[in-house]
């Protein structure tokens, strides 16, 4: 049997939250796959925490639902039994856990990274987080609530799921573009990017949190606005200034959002899962969008990264998953695809580009196609017709997609280097260009941290022989200062220096935001 | 949870897209938690500024060097 998606959850967990209610979330898991039945799909439930269905699969039960060695491994044993085209994890962390990685900006606040990353890569069990450069499969999580014991919320976004219907790309052409007035230049440029124009970008201040309906009501969501850990706001920030008023809350969507509403928010913490009694019983604004109808949410569990001018991290992983949503991409692809595009653009991946990587992930069903895509004239032919019966693309196309993308995975793993802090002390002139220029910029150090880049041996064959000796002797530097603005506003200021055999070959000035 | 320790005003989340300026509970055995009310603005709360330099006791839960403050008092 040909299995084209799998749900995998731990079964003991949700009963142990949800008791007898648990009754009500199996059978709109039913319901689910049932839906999932009529439009060609066949879905698999796996229990990751029941022996039977872990034999099936050639693995091992999960015995402790928090250990994250077992999860992920039950987790890949089911993906190489099924190879299914979609894995939805169903459950907040508490059900099935989000891998702990390390941080790679240590010292900005974060202890770890929680990440679904590892389970959408093939490479096994690891905390360290450049063990995963090359993801392969297609994953989202559609969570409950952290601590939950009322099945309903659950139930509903199941619902949702099974009721979901695609639309044409004319339903998302309407946005809602929120942005922290700081940032407003860089949001109109993602914006751009994404929309072909930036005319509806709002900021805060002076706007914001009580966005019409007609706003809310929009289908794709883009939002760059400041977050914070267990918070059911964003907020905005003026020019200049160190104030930060609400932009958006989740009190204020309940009833607002449009059913099919994709989500792309590239604030701290935008789809932390946290229990919400952290903040007096309000779930978080992800949580909310999902309960309210929304289809997809994609943004980061911790704090995120931006330059000050342009894009780059946050703003170019959320423009790569709405492009993909607008181009006909199921949620899961989409979240796939967005991940292999950010890594595809570096040589290797400093720490923030690799905190981006592991930071940002889907809540949603990963099978959800919001947009249709537009078929080929061909689909409309009698013989393709007769040929595939009530297809609009051949059965092959998913398989070739998917193919692909397996392909362009692998590929990243094996080429891509990453950045590991290590204690060595920079090379001394490194140590006085890097001063000089702190210097030169006023900027009062803060902090200095050395990084060794490392690449897959197989990451120099063919032409890439070239640049192996190169390679080998390269590292980055990094300076933290700290610089007064003109108008008095403190600003963190990064200077990385590469160096490549004792050279140094490039260097880098990242404000932040 | 219940802690005890001095305010003091700290730059947190350096270099990212939210750095900001945070009160941040510092106690006896050096342990750091930045200070958030419950509710509160998380960049910015007038109500927790009056706290900064002052010796407080607090409770709230803890997350991640985090204390989402429920009450508190000033020791001194």
């Amino acid at each position: 049997m040909t299995v084209n998606k799998v749900i995998v959850t731990n079964l003991a967990v949700l009963q142990g939250k949800y008791s007898a209610g648990f009754r009500r979330v199996r059978d709109a898991i039913a319901r689910l796959i049932a839906a999932d039945k009529k439009r060609g799909l066949t879905t698999l439930h796996v229990a990751i925490d029941s022996a039977v269905d872990m034999r099936s699969a050639g693995g091992s039960p999960v015995t402790t639902a928090s250990d994250r060695r077992q999860a992920k491994a039950a987790i890949d044993a089911v993906w190489t039994a099924y190879t299914p085209d979609y894995l939805m994890i169903l459950g907040a962390p508490d059900v099935v856990p989000m891998q702990i990685l390390r941080n790679p900006t240590r010292g900005d606040g974060d202890a770890n990274v929680p990440s679904d990353l590892p389970y959408a890569c093939a490479a096994p069990y690891s905390s360290d987080p450049s063990a995963f450069l090359g993801p392969t499969r297609v994953v989202g999580r559609l969570p409950d609530l952290l601590g939950g014991t009322n099945p309903a919320y659950l139930v509903s976004l199941l619902g949702t799921a099974a009721r979901y219907r695609m639309r044409p790309r004319e339903a998302f052409q309407r946005y809602l573009g929120l942005s922290a007035q700081v940032w407003q230049a860089s949001t109109a440029l993602s914006l751009a990017k994404v929309f072909g124009n930036s005319t509806a970008l709002q900021t805060t201040p002076p706007r914001g949190p009580n966005w019409t309906n007609a706003q809310l009501a929009r289908r794709a969501h883009f939002i760059n606005c400041h977050g914070a850990e267990s918070s059911p706001q964003y907020y905005g920030q003026p020019d200049g200034k160190e104030e930060y008023p609400v932009a958006h809350e989740a009190a204020r969507l309940k009833r607002k959002v449009s059913n099919g509403t994709v989500i792309a928010a590239e604030c701290c913490y935008g789809a932390q899962l946290y229990d919400p009694q952290d903040s007096a019983g309000q779930a978080g604004i992800c949580s909310t969008y999902l309960a309210d109808g929304a289809y997809g949410f994609f943004g980061s569990t911790t704090i995120a990264y931006g330059p000050s001018e342009g894009n780059g991290q946050a703003d170019l992983i959320c423009q790569f998953f709405l492009d993909s949503v607008l181009n006909g991409a199921s949620l899961g692809r989409a979240t796939l695809e967005a991940r292999q595009r950010f890594v595809a653009l570096y040589t290797h991946l400093d720490p923030t580009d690799l905190k981006t990587l592991t930071q940002f992930y889907l809540l949603g069903d990963p099978s959800i196609q919001a947009v249709g895509a537009v078929p080929h004239a061909l689909s409309r032919t009698k013989a393709f017709k007769s040929a595939f019966k009530g297809a609009k693309t051949t059965t092959g196309g998913r398989a070739f997609r998917r193919e692909r993308l397996a392909r362009t995975g692998t590929n990243l793993a094996r080429s891509v280097g990453a950045t590991r802090p290590v204690k060595t002390r920079p090379p001394t002139h490194v140590t006085r260009a890097l001063n000089a220029i702190a210097k030169e910029s006023r900027i009062k150090e803060l902090s200095r941290q050395s990084y060794a880049v490392s690449f897959p041996t197989s990451a120099s064959s063919g032409d890439m022989k070239q640049f192996a000796a190169t390679r080998r002797g390269r590292s980055v530097y990094v300076l933290f200062g700290e610089k007064i603005t003109p108008d008095k506003v403190k600003r963190v200021v990064a200077l990385a220096a590469t160096v490549e055999d004792g050279k140094i070959v490039h260097m880098r000035r990242v404000h932040s935001r | 949870m219940i802690l005890q320790g001095r305010v003091v005003r700290k730059r947190v989340s350096l270099g990212s897209k939210s750095e900001h300026e945070a009160l941040v509970l510092v106690t006896a055995d050096g342990e750091e938690y930045r200070l958030r009310r419950q509710e509160g603005n998380p960049f910015r709360d007038p109500e927790l500024d009056v706290l900064e330099g002052k010796r407080i006791e607090c409770e709230g839960i803890v997350r991640d060097g985090l204390v989402i403050m429920t009450q508190w008092s000033v020791l001194g």
